[in-house]
């Protein structure tokens, strides 16, 4: 690995010399904005927030897919940027629905975060907005299509588990969407309800449904778990309020770590006070199901209700 | 006395309203306009509960417990009214949640999360807007104004100012200065207590760093600027502080003034001082807490063996705790020998 030397922001460093100039700026402690770029996820280039101005570059250059070179002189933040990440956010607003005040993502919502940054709001205009295409058929992920953002983010994720693949785009330019199993519902997908996607969108697009309306992001109190269900230890989220745990969500997976439903609500039943019903995904529905059964282990809880009342005889 | 709330029966000993009963009792019931510090209002409606045996629906903030009522505080009929009537105060509300200082820490957001009112559908004239930013330390703005009237009874019946007060009548209302003349104009002190109180954003502290109320955390801590010491929480982000809200379960009662409420800017000032200063040649010098005392003890010293104690005098602030002041005059008076210490706060 070369060691070479950059400047960014007056502020020069020594940096690998395979990094990208977005990576080498945050190992700088410098934060540059995007909407598309995860570190754990391939370099999409989509949202174009990252842009920043490089020396000798006529044209602003996204950070998140421009190699750093040796010698590389770097601003992140200047007027001209700013107006270009305020008209991106201003386009991307124009095509949102204005629901912050109950949004379940609002909060942690990187749009929210970055127009407030660039002070950047909703306007009233003619043109078209996203259709609103709510698929409210899982009961473990709500898919808003008019809060899509099209980061890509849940393709990417959903693509790295083998076998899954599940979400792709569809359709060109305005009209381009994320569909499911190509454009099926929610249940009648090969979609696992595994959350990778809901735990990676920076927006509102996909939610986890079971934590719609028992708890705003910044309310109560929050702790992180890994889950005991397998060796991987996914992280999740348990949300409390009033001393109740009442809520769990994924947390974004990491290099090797899938996330999985199974893990999901064996969560939920180890830490939360008073859990939602368990749904099981039949062939194209979803279906109220018992904890046992969820969990697959009705055997072994009738073998440990028989073992108990073998000792208590 | 028996009443029975929501189907659970209580033995309730004083009477009192049923929302204190309720607040008491760990039932909570939404309010917007309600504030124990102050005399009930009952102009929300939010509160509103059902009583059996009467027809209407009561504000619970100004109705006394009786013996032997059922009341029903989140019954079908109840959770209907408070969703129309936030349904009408959100359609005559900006929707600006997006970039709203105040969202976050919106009792008007909370109640329309909690009983799923995401837009207004009464979709009629909007009330004419009317901005005050006169104020150098907060703003006003009407359209984002609920009429609860918290701002006007705290600065009447707390505060005592009397400078804001209801102008016009029906939809026109709003809260206003005498004649319309501005804050600036008014007798307003900029003590901030209707900043504090106020559940929307329509008043909002004017702040030099822009922070989420969800990239902050509290700090309770003591004002430093009298003797008084009023209970605070400042609102910290990285390390920085960016407002101050009065504490409520503190002798000041949520009460503060101008200084303890606005000026903490201070606080990461680039001009403040963080060592001491040894004036050197007619300039003051940055120097270490080391050299501060044994250049205060070498004179001290030899001022009492050519002068006596009186060769000393004594002033400290009203800014240091009692404690501090008591040693201060403690070392002046046993160590120094001098009865020249004073304060300035008797000036």
């Amino acid at each position: 690995m070369d060691l070479i030397k950059i400047t960014i922001n007056n502020k020069s460093a020594e940096v690998s010399s395979e990094l990208t100039v977005l990576q080498a700026a945050r190992t700088m402690g410098i934060d540059i904005p995007a909407l598309c770029y995860d570190e754990s996820l391939e370099i999409f280039g989509a949202c174009r927030m990252c842009i920043v101005e490089i020396e000798g570059n006529n044209k602003l250059q996204t950070s998140c897919s421009t190699l750093v070179k040796h010698g590389m002189v770097v601003t992140t933040e200047s007027e001209k940027i700013t107006k270009n990440r305020r008209a991106i956010l201003q386009m991307l607003l124009d095509s949102h629905p204005n629901d912050c005040l109950t949004c379940q993502k609002a909060g942690e919502c990187l749009l929210q975060e970055y127009a407030y940054k660039y002070g950047v709001a909703f306007r009233k205009h003619d043109g078209a907005m996203r259709p609103e295409l709510i698929d409210t058929t899982s009961p473990y992920i709500l898919r808003d299509n008019s809060k899509c953002i099209l980061c890509g983010k849940c393709v990417l994720t959903c693509a790295q588990v083998n076998d899954r693949a599940v979400l792709s785009f569809a359709e060109r330019g305005y009209d381009t969407r994320i569909i499911f199993s190509g454009d099926q519902s929610i249940e009648e997908s090969a979609c696992v309800s595994c959350n990778r996607c809901v735990s990676v969108c920076p927006v509102g697009a996909l939610i986890d449904k079971r934590d719609i309306g028992k708890i705003r992001n910044w309310d109560g109190e929050s702790k992180v778990v890994s889950c005991k269900a397998c060796d991987y230890g996914c992280e999740f989220e348990v949300k409390s309020k009033n001393d109740k745990a009442i809520s769990v969500v994924a947390k974004p997976p990491t290099n090797g770590r899938p996330l999985c439903l199974k893990g999901r609500l064996s969560t939920e039943l180890k830490y939360l006070d008073n859990p939602d019903v368990p749904y099981k995904k039949l062939e194209d529905r979803f279906e109220e199901t018992t904890w046992a059964e969820a969990l697959e282990i009705t055997e072994i809880v009738e073998k440990i209700n028989k073992m108990a009342n073998k000792e208590k005889e | 006395m028996q009443i029975t709330i929501n189907g659970k029966q209580y033995e309730i000993e004083e009477t009192s309203t049923i929302l204190s009963v309720c607040n008491d009792l760990g039932i909570e019931i939404p309010t917007l306009c309600y504030d124990e510090r102050l005399v009930p209002s009952g102009s929300c409606r939010l509160c509103q509960v059902e009583i059996e045996g009467m027809k209407k629906l009561h504000t619970a903030c100004t109705t006394n417990i009786k013996d032997n009522m059922v009341i029903h505080t989140h019954s079908p009929r109840v959770v209907k009214e408070r969703q129309n009537l936030l349904d009408l105060l959100i359609s005559n509300h900006p929707l600006e949640c997006l970039n709203c200082e105040k969202s976050g820490d919106c009792k008007l957001q909370d109640y329309c999360y909690e009983y799923g009112i995401s837009e207004g559908t009464y979709r009629w004239e909007q009330s004419k807007p009317k901005y005050d930013d006169t104020n150098p330390f907060y703003t006003f703005d009407s359209r984002k104004c609920i009429l609860c009237g918290l701002c006007v009874r705290v600065c009447d019946e707390l505060q005592g100012t009397t400078a804001i007060g209801f102008e016009n009548r029906g939809f026109d209302t709003v809260v206003s200065t005498p004649f319309g003349d501005g804050l600036i104009n008014s007798t307003c002190v900029s003590c901030g207590n209707c900043v504090s109180v106020c559940p929307v954003g329509a008043l909002e502290p004017k702040k030099k760093i822009k922070a989420r109320v969800w990239e902050t955390k509290k700090v309770r801590t003591t004002c430093s600027y009298c003797g008084v010491g009023c209970q605070l929480d400042l609102i910290v982000k990285e390390n920085q502080v960016v407002g101050v809200q009065p504490a409520m379960d503190a002798h000041n009662e949520g009460l503060l003034c101008v200084k303890g409420k606005f000026s903490y800017n201070f606080l990461s000032h680039p001009d403040r001082l963080k060592t001491p200063l040894i004036k050197k040649g007619g300039v003051f010098v940055e120097a270490s807490w080391d050299e501060a005392y044994t250049l205060i003890t070498d004179k001290m010293k030899s001022v009492k063996e050519n002068h006596g104690g009186d060769g000393f005098a004594g002033l400290t602030s009203a800014r240091c705790t009692n404690e501090d002041n008591y040693i201060f005059q403690k070392l002046f008076r046993s160590v120094l020998h001098t009865n020249n210490v004073d304060h300035c706060a008797r000036l």
